[in-house]
Formats: structure tokens, sequence, C-alpha cells
């Protein structure tokens, strides 16, 4: 059996930190792997470790930078790492949500997974919706926002809990080849051990470029184009009393007089 | 010329720094209060396989080099010396069964080791014999198979923890030469007449196990002296240039980390309507200790390295302990001046990293004994 689980380093801002241009100053960032991914790679790596025969890949677009995160992924116990990039993608004004998921598509054709884990958003861009176009541009079974997956490896079945809106819970089966976007506390992934470390230094990760996996560059063409980055302005405050009701209740009717909402 | 850190070494950094900032500084403050080995810190630290770093890996360890482990030692110095501490003396003493152990011995203790269900311990310093190592005289009394040992040993780290102890033994009063007739034996704690007594009251490092052992008659078989009988004196001195840039990586790392934390305390801290790191006071202090961390780093990280190439570095190893723990020193001192009278009370970490500091200018031989060395190297005059 074989997961591909995808991982994205992101970008990390600081508490204070000033936007240059279009972006935020390189100096305030600190690239990370990309919080839902890690349990993502943790859920993987537990199945792996859990029955025989079981290949982690992981699967990334990104520059030589993201090296160092996916080596990370690797010392958590990932098999081997594709990562994804050449001068077109470098280029490339904007890689929109399609984009990223018609060369992780490739990807998923070259490798022929039995389940694709992808985490349910980014921590930098926050669109959420890598994981399930992905799904539907290679004809998987998906289930969105999952936060327990009991595996019928046999079976070929993959018994999942998706979080809905309001706290309210969907149990579903979806049937392998799958792909599952994994929610944050689905489990606890481990600190990579020194000794992990050490043996990801020398487990495979394969670059490959847009003609590699048999892409081109037109796949990178958006019609979405970033055109500006600001900090929105704050538009009110809230304040926050601390103590017992007895005391809380009377400063919050004061401030109800002082502004005026009630009278008297 | 070539400054490249081995492959790896940042993915270290950042998981021990996550370690550290989710399990260790917590409950820093706690365990140096109550004195008290954080156990539960170390069954965590053995889950993310912190433990037993230098162990070879066929022995279930990592396998990483001096430079390696001095990184990994300077992190979590950085984080919190005292806890710090136990992690990376959780397996003292093997380094003498790596080195000349049999296949027996290194499978029997430093497999253990290395998967964190024991902890292992150096015996060497008595009441009596600190600085004067080779005055010591705990006494190894062959009788048959077995050895019999009588004596006390001093400042032991883990001693009233540990599962079994290297312990620097006279095995031949009457030898030749100042340094022949030692060995090195390995006792385990739970042999009968084997006791430890926990020293408590220390200044710093408080979170770390340290006693005084006592053997009555203890008895162990022969096939636990490592390496060859009266050699244990120079086989001990082969591990000062490693155990020696060990301290000189914990300076650093405890400057860094004290530094760090007056770095942000005087980003944060007002006095006369400004950050105190508006004053060129404050900054003159700041811009002094990370030059000398950096100038304690390099020397230290060079200390390693050439012990890594399997080179003798006496003197470049007493220099990097001295100069690593007096930049420590110096440093924890100038980062409580910069918090002022925040800096006097456990609110903050700095008086702890003040209290801390002092015990790396002691232990692994003190200021004056690693001068004594440096100027005995240049002068050209040999161990005497």
């Amino acid at each position: 059996m074989k997961i591909l689980v995808t991982v994205k380093e992101v970008a990390e801002v600081e508490d204070e930190f000033e936007i240059s241009g279009d972006d935020i100053a390189e100096q305030y960032l600190e690239y990370d792997l990309n919080e839902w991914d890690d349990y993502a790679v943790e859920e993987a790596v537990q199945i792996s470790e859990e029955a025989e025969d079981v290949e982690v890949v992981t699967a990334t677009i990104g520059p030589e930078r993201a090296e160092e995160t996916i080596r990370m992924a690797l010392a958590k116990g990932a098999d081997r790492a594709v990562r994804v990039w050449d001068d077109d993608i470098e280029s490339a004004s904007y890689l929109d949500v399609e984009a990223k998921a018609e060369l992780l598509a490739a990807v998923v054709e070259e490798e022929d997974p039995d389940l694709v884990l992808t985490g349910v958003q980014a921590g930098d861009e926050s669109n959420g919706a890598t994981g399930v176009t992905l799904a539907e541009k290679i004809g998987f079974e998906w289930a969105a926002v999952v936060n327990q997956l009991d595996l019928d490896i046999e079976g070929g079945v993959a018994n999942v809990h998706r979080e809905l809106e309001g706290g309210v819970e969907e149990l579903t089966e979806v049937e392998s080849p799958a792909v599952l976007t994994i929610q944050s506390g689905i489990n606890e992934p481990r600190y990579a051990s020194l000794r992990g470390i050490r043996q990801a230094q020398s487990k495979p990760l394969d670059v490959q470029t847009l003609d590699d996996i048999g892409l081109d560059a037109d796949v990178l063409e958006s019609p979405l184009a970033q055109t500006d980055l600001y900090e929105p302005e704050s538009e009110g405050d809230a304040t926050v009393w601390n103590g017992d009701a007895e005391e809380t209740a009377g400063q919050l009717a004061e401030f109800l007089r002082d502004k005026g909402v009630v009278e008297g | 010329m070539d400054f490249e850190l081995p492959e790896g070494i940042d993915q270290i950094r950042k998981e021990i720094r996550r370690f550290g900032e989710n399990e260790i500084e917590p409950v820093a403050k706690k365990y140096d209060r109550e004195e008290k080995y954080p156990h539960e810190v170390m069954d965590k630290a053995n889950e993310m396989g912190l433990l037993g770093a230098s162990i070879p890996v066929e022995y279930g360890g990592a396998g990483y080099s001096v430079l390696e482990t001095s990184i990994i030692c300077e992190e979590l110095f950085a984080i919190d010396p005292g806890i710090g501490f136990c992690i990376v003396a959780s397996s003292f003493g093997t380094e003498a069964i790596q080195e000349f152990g049999t296949e027996d011995q290194k499978a029997e203790f430093l497999e253990p080791v290395a998967r964190g269900e024991k902890i292992s311990g150096a015996a060497i310093s008595e009441p009596h014999a600190g600085s004067d190592v080779s005055s010591i005289s705990t006494r190894a009394e062959k009788d048959g198979d077995e050895y019999v040992i009588n004596g006390n040993k001093m400042w032991i780290s883990n001693g009233s923890i540990g599962d079994f102890f290297v312990v620097l033994c006279q095995t031949d009063p009457d030898a030749e030469g100042r340094y022949n007739g030692f060995s090195q034996i390995i006792v385990e704690s739970d042999r009968d007449g084997f006791e430890a007594d926990k020293i408590k009251g220390k200044l710093g490092i408080r979170a770390s196990d340290t006693a005084e052992l006592i053997f009555d008659d203890v008895r162990v078989p022969e096939e636990n002296v490592v390496g060859t009988e009266g050699m244990g004196f120079l086989q001990q001195m082969q591990f000062f240039d490693a155990t020696r840039v060990g301290v000189a990586a914990q300076g650093v790392g405890l400057a860094k980390g004290a530094a760090d934390r007056a770095l942000e305390y005087a980003q944060e801290r007002e006095q006369f309507g400004q950050p105190i790191s508006e004053f060129q006071a404050i900054q003159h202090k700041i811009a002094e200790a990370y030059t000398d961390i950096e100038a304690a780093r390099n020397l230290t990280y060079k200390g390693a390295w050439a012990v890594d190439q399997g080179e003798q570095i006496t003197k470049l190893a007493s220099m990097a302990k001295e100069y690593g723990s007096r930049v420590a020193v110096d440093v924890a001192n100038e980062a409580v001046q910069i918090h002022g009278g925040a800096g006097y009370v456990d609110d903050f970490d700095a008086e702890r990293f003040y209290r801390d500091a002092k015990i790396l200018q002691i232990y692994e031989g003190t200021t004056e004994i690693q001068k004594n060395i440096i100027a005995r190297e240049l002068l050209g005059k040999g161990m005497s």
C-alpha cells in the first residue's frame, strides 16, 4: 500500500511586520511545515507503523529552501519525498489552487497511491481547497475535514469522522483510492527524533520539473492575480473585564451607560 | 576554510527548540525550586529520541559526532541548563564503554541507555581528590574472579538515580608512575554495599541529581573492568578533549539563553518613556554579550570539529572550556543587570541562568586547572 501526503512549507509571520510591495518583507518571515500537513504526515506514519508494507511518500510544490521542511517529514517517518519545482514555476506570477492541484495530480498519476492525505488547509493562504480540487481532478473519492480515520486496508475502505459546521460530526465510509483532508487534532504529531533526523538525510528526495511530470508551463496560467496586500484597519475594539460577576456586571453597566446604550 | 555545518543541524536545532518550548520551559522553574530530578521530562525526551545522541547507531543511539552533540548541548542549555544537563548527562560514562568496552559490555550497557531504560554515570572525584585526580583512593582489590571495591566518590552526577557507574578505582597501589595502577570498573547501583547519598543545596542546575557514592565491600565480576586493568587513568584522559568541548558548548548555550532573554526584556521594559533597549548603555551590553557568545561558539565548534578529525587538542579544548564557561558567567551576570530588580527574583529566568552558570567554571576541570594546562602546553612542559 502506498500513501501520498501533500506537504507544504508555509511562511509564518512575526507579530510585528512590514509590507514590502505585494508581500510581507522577507525578514519578518519564518518557514515551517504547514500545521495541518504535520497531522497528515503523522496519520500516514502511524498507518505505516501498524500495517506491513506501507510506503509513505510526501509531495511538495516548493523551492529548494523547502527541503529543510521536507526532511523534517522524512525524519518523522515518511519513506521518500518528491519536490516539484523549476524555473517556470519559480517565475509564475501566482500559483492558484487550480494550478497546484494540476501539479499534484500529475504526481499522483506517476505514484499511483492508494490513499492521498492532505492538510485541510495551509496556514498561509488558507484556501482550504487544494485537497478537494485534487480529488476531483484525479477522480478519487474524497472526504474533507477528517478528524478520525480507521482504515480497513484489505477491504479498501476508510471509515472516517468528518467535522461539520456547528460541532456536528459525520461518520462515513470512503472507498480507496481516496483523498482525505486531515483536520488538526486527529492525532498528536511526534517530534522528529535525533536518530530520525540522521536517517532522513539519506532518504530519497527527488526533484521533478514540469517536464518530468508531463506538464508544460500553460498549466501555470491563472485568471487570478494578486493586486494588493494591506493590513486591515481596526474598526472596533473589544473590552474584556476580568473578575467575578458582581464586579464585572457593575463595570459593564457603567460602560453601557457611558456609551449611551442604556439610560439612567 | 569552510564553515559549513553538518546536514540536518537546522532540523535538530528547530526540533529541540520546539521540544524545549513545549516540554521544558513550562516546568523548568518548578524543578529548580524543588531540587527534583525531572523524570517526567526525561520520559518525554526519551520518546523524542533525545537521549544517547552519541551512542553508535548499532547500539540503538543516534551516532552523532562531537560537533553535533555539542550543538545539541548548546540548544538544550539555552532552554534550561538544569534540565538540559539531565538530558546530556543521562549517558555519562558510556564513552569509556564505547571506546574500550567489549562487545558484551556494549550490548549490556550501551543499548539500555540509548533506549532510555537506564541512566549511567561516571565516578571520578572523591572527597579529597578533586582537581588532583591521581590522588584518588577508592580501592578495587582482586578476589578470585571478582573485585571488591571500597571507598567514597563525591559530586557524582546521576548518583542517586543512576543504574550503573563507570568508577575510577585504584587496582594496583604499587604501580610505578603517578598515572598507572588505576582501572575503570562498571558498578551497578543494585550491588550489595552500594549506597548513594543525594547532595542537596546546590547553587544551580538544581534539577540535576548529584550524590556521594559509598562503596562498602561492593563485589563486581572481573568482566566489569572496562579496557585494560591498570590503564584506567590514561583511558579516562582520552575523553578530556571531548568532555571539555562539551562543557564549552554548555557555556555557549547558557550564555545564549541568558542573552536572548535579556534582549527580549530590554525591548519590552520601558523607562523614561522608551524601551531600555534604546539606551546606549544597554545596547553595548547586548552587543558585547552576542560578540562574546559568537567567539566562544567558534572556539567550541573548532575544538569539536578537531576532536572529530581525530586530533589531540589538549590546549584548544582547555581554551574552549575556560572561555566558554567565563562567557556564560559574564553574560548571565549582565542579563540579570539588564533585568534590574526583575532579574533578582524568579518571575524571570535570568536569576536561574545566573546561578546555573557558575558550575561551568568548576566541573570538568576548574578554570585554574584549564589555565595551567594551556600554559603547560605553551611552555612545552609535559605532564608531571
